[in-house]
């Protein structure tokens, strides 16, 4: 193919301003708002997904199992599409062990122990339900974020303070402490154990941030009258989304029950998925409807232009020379369109993430969330592409049918 | 006749429109025109000029008969060879010029040689200065053509028909549409462009004058040449 069309193109693309520019306008519109909603809809989405990851972990194992010949019998698990009758052993054993093994796994950055179990909390009058999570501070902070979760206090005070606790903020302003108050929390014996306030965290996740309570894994098993050291060992993975291949190897390998947080989270994991795919079909249409205004723009420029399709037919022009110079016209507007509306996504999604909100719900945020990811603007990009394609084959296709004689043959005779 | 025939048909026959409207437009019109020599084609309106000029220039097909341009029979051919053929070897010419109207008088020139694709911008840019020089107007090479007058917009689609050199030119009523005067200046630049590029000219006139002025004249009626004959020997057919 020469370049002539692209050069007639061009011209007749200049030549109708306004309808170029309308067509424009809908393709620069609607790629722009599907990159923003897409950003975010995925912002709360990511936001939540890193919250939970970096509080437990993105791999959980918990308690040790055997096949059921023996003992108590528990609900049946689906491990790799079989499902099988087992019998559940609370606690790890072999932490060690099981943590060195772990260690070699290539998707495996660090790993640790977590003794966990359910209390009362009290701090002056008030008294609340907590979770507490015994853990060792060192490959505690490997594992997940909590030093970055730390919005009062320090993480070294609890580090070097075994009589400490690490308290989620909403539980915190449920019990009305802060660093340095003191907090009881009661034993399955009955007994209150008096611990100091060193750090208030916020996850973002409500769940967490109302209930848990971080305290050294040694006063945890003594609190909770526990006689092993870990309930379950929580994983951080270099690549999360291969988190339930590797569950399903640990059951194998550990013989414990792995979870992976997709599985975890699964609940709210589809309401994003599906507020996300729904916002993405409004936006789709958009799209397509800025591609019927270019459907009709362009058939009425075959329609204008039948003269000149003509006098091009009778210089030598082929069926597929016109077609390219309609089809060339309408990428003409699919890049410029994308382009600008990459560029006006990209501002909308900076603009709406300044917004201010109050989300105190099941996530924590002070302003809109939004994620930047490429992706976004290529799936933006080859929707427009496509959309625009498709509406400018049929006009492109209909002016290459015009038989130029008949043009010629009513405006000569 | 010469025997350097640059485009010749035998026994075209062709038919238009559809069931009980259906036109016996041709009847076995045969027709060699060779380099270098201007033929007309005369006749009442209906009687088949057009539909045999657009045969000729590949634009229609005939029902049955044969053409042949520079010694290549055409038939059976792609719609990409035709196009081809046309572009290379065919230069058309209409009544109403049929410029593209938003391109300069230059640009338009241009259009046969950017299809054709072996010049560079720079070599088509001379090329077409120097046809519209030919045909005088190398002072309005950038004028875009809607504001030309009618007679330099038929200079400006003769100098496009020459564009890529071809073997044959077609003209369907050039100065159909131009008052005495352009149209005899049309004419003569025609004339003298196709006798010293040694190039065949065929066209289709209701205009006396212009008619007698060919080499040939081929008069038409019901679809048939019912009479050719040659410079100064017109013979009346009623």
């Amino acid at each position: 193919m020469t370049a002539a069309p692209l050069y007639i193109a061009l011209r007749f693309a200049t030549h109708r301003k306004r309808p170029l520019l309308l067509s424009l306008i809908g393709v620069v519109f609607g790629v722009g708002i599907f990159i923003c909603t897409q950003a975010q809809t995925q912002g709360f989405a990511q936001f939540f997904i890193d919250s939970t990851i970096g509080s437990n972990g993105a791999l959980t194992l918990r308690s040790r199992f055997q096949p059921r010949y023996e003992g108590m019998v528990v609900s049946a698990k689906t491990t790799g599409g079989v499902s099988a009758r087992r019998n559940f052993f609370e606690g790890i054993s072999n932490v060690s062990e099981i943590m060195r093994v772990s260690r070699q796994f290539s998707n495996v950055v660090a790993c640790s122990p977590v003794l966990r179990g359910t209390i009362s909390a009290r701090a002056g009058f008030e008294n609340t339900t907590a979770d507490l999570f015994g853990i060792d501070p060192a490959s505690h902070l490997r594992t997940t974020d909590l030093a970055k979760q730390i919005v009062v206090g320090k993480f070294d005070d609890f580090r070097n303070n075994t009589s400490s606790v690490i308290v989620g903020n909403r539980l915190a302003d449920l019990l009305q402490v802060d660093p340095g108050d003191p907090v009881q929390l009661l034993s399955p014996g009955g007994e209150y154990w008096r611990f100091t306030v060193a750090a208030i965290a916020r996850s973002g996740v409500s769940t967490i941030d109302s209930s848990r309570v971080y305290a050294h894994a040694r006063v945890a098993q003594r609190l909770l009258k526990k006689p092993y050291q870990a309930s379950m060992i929580i994983y951080k993975l270099r690549d999360p989304d291969r988190a339930p291949a590797l569950a399903v190897r640990f059951e194998d390998l550990f013989r414990h029950t792995a979870q992976s947080w997709q599985e975890r989270e699964e609940g709210n994991l589809q309401i994003f998925s599906t507020l996300r795919m729904s916002v993405a079909i409004t936006v789709s249409l958009i799209i397509l409807l800025a591609g019927f205004g270019i459907f009709n723009v362009l058939t009425m420029s075959v329609l204008s232009k039948v003269r000149e399709i003509a006098i091009l037919r009778s210089m030598g022009y082929r069926k597929i020379d016109i077609t390219a110079i309609f089809l060339w016209q309408g990428a003409l507007i699919a890049t410029i369109g994308s382009l600008l509306g990459c560029v006006l996504g990209a501002l909308l999604t900076l603009g709406v993430s300044h917004i201010p909100i109050h989300i105190r719900g099941l996530l924590y945020a002070n302003y809109f969330l939004v994620v930047w990811d490429w992706r976004h603007y290529l799936w933006a990009t080859l929707l427009a592409i496509i959309s625009v394609f498709i509406a400018s084959y049929v006009p492109a296709r209909r002016a290459a049918e015009l038989a130029p004689i008949d043009t010629l043959r009513g405006s000569s005779l | 006749m010469k025997d350097d025939i640059s485009l010749s048909c035998r026994d075209i026959e062709r038919y238009l429109g559809r069931e009980e409207e259906r036109v016996h437009a041709l009847r076995g019109v045969s027709l060699d025109v060779e380099a270098g020599s201007l033929h007309a084609v005369v006749g009442p309106s209906g009687c088949g000029k057009s539909t045999l000029l657009y045969i000729l220039g590949l634009l229609d097909e005939p029902d049955a008969g044969s053409v042949d341009i520079a010694s290549t029979a055409i038939s059976h051919l792609s719609d990409e060879e035709l196009a081809r053929r046309r572009n290379e070897l065919i230069g058309f010419i209409f009544q109403f010029h049929f410029l593209m109207e938003d391109f300069t008088a230059q640009e338009n020139v241009m259009i046969p040689m950017r299809r054709l694709g072996r010049l560079s911008e720079e070599e088509m840019n001379e090329r077409a200065a120097g046809l519209l020089e030919a045909v005088d107007l190398g002072d309005k090479l950038r004028r875009q053509s809607r504001h030309l007058s009618g007679g330099e917009q038929q200079r400006v689609a003769i100098a496009r028909a020459l564009a890529n050199d071809p073997q044959v030119i077609l003209a369907d009523e050039p100065t159909g549409n131009l008052d005495t005067n352009n149209s005899q200046r049309a004419f003569e630049l025609l004339a003298n462009i196709v006798r010293e590029r040694e190039k065949a000219l065929l066209l289709v006139t209701h205009n006396r004058f212009i008619a007698d002025a060919c080499d040939w004249v081929h008069e038409m009626k019901d679809g048939r040449i019912i009479v050719s004959h040659p410079h100064g020997q017109r013979i009346s057919v009623s």
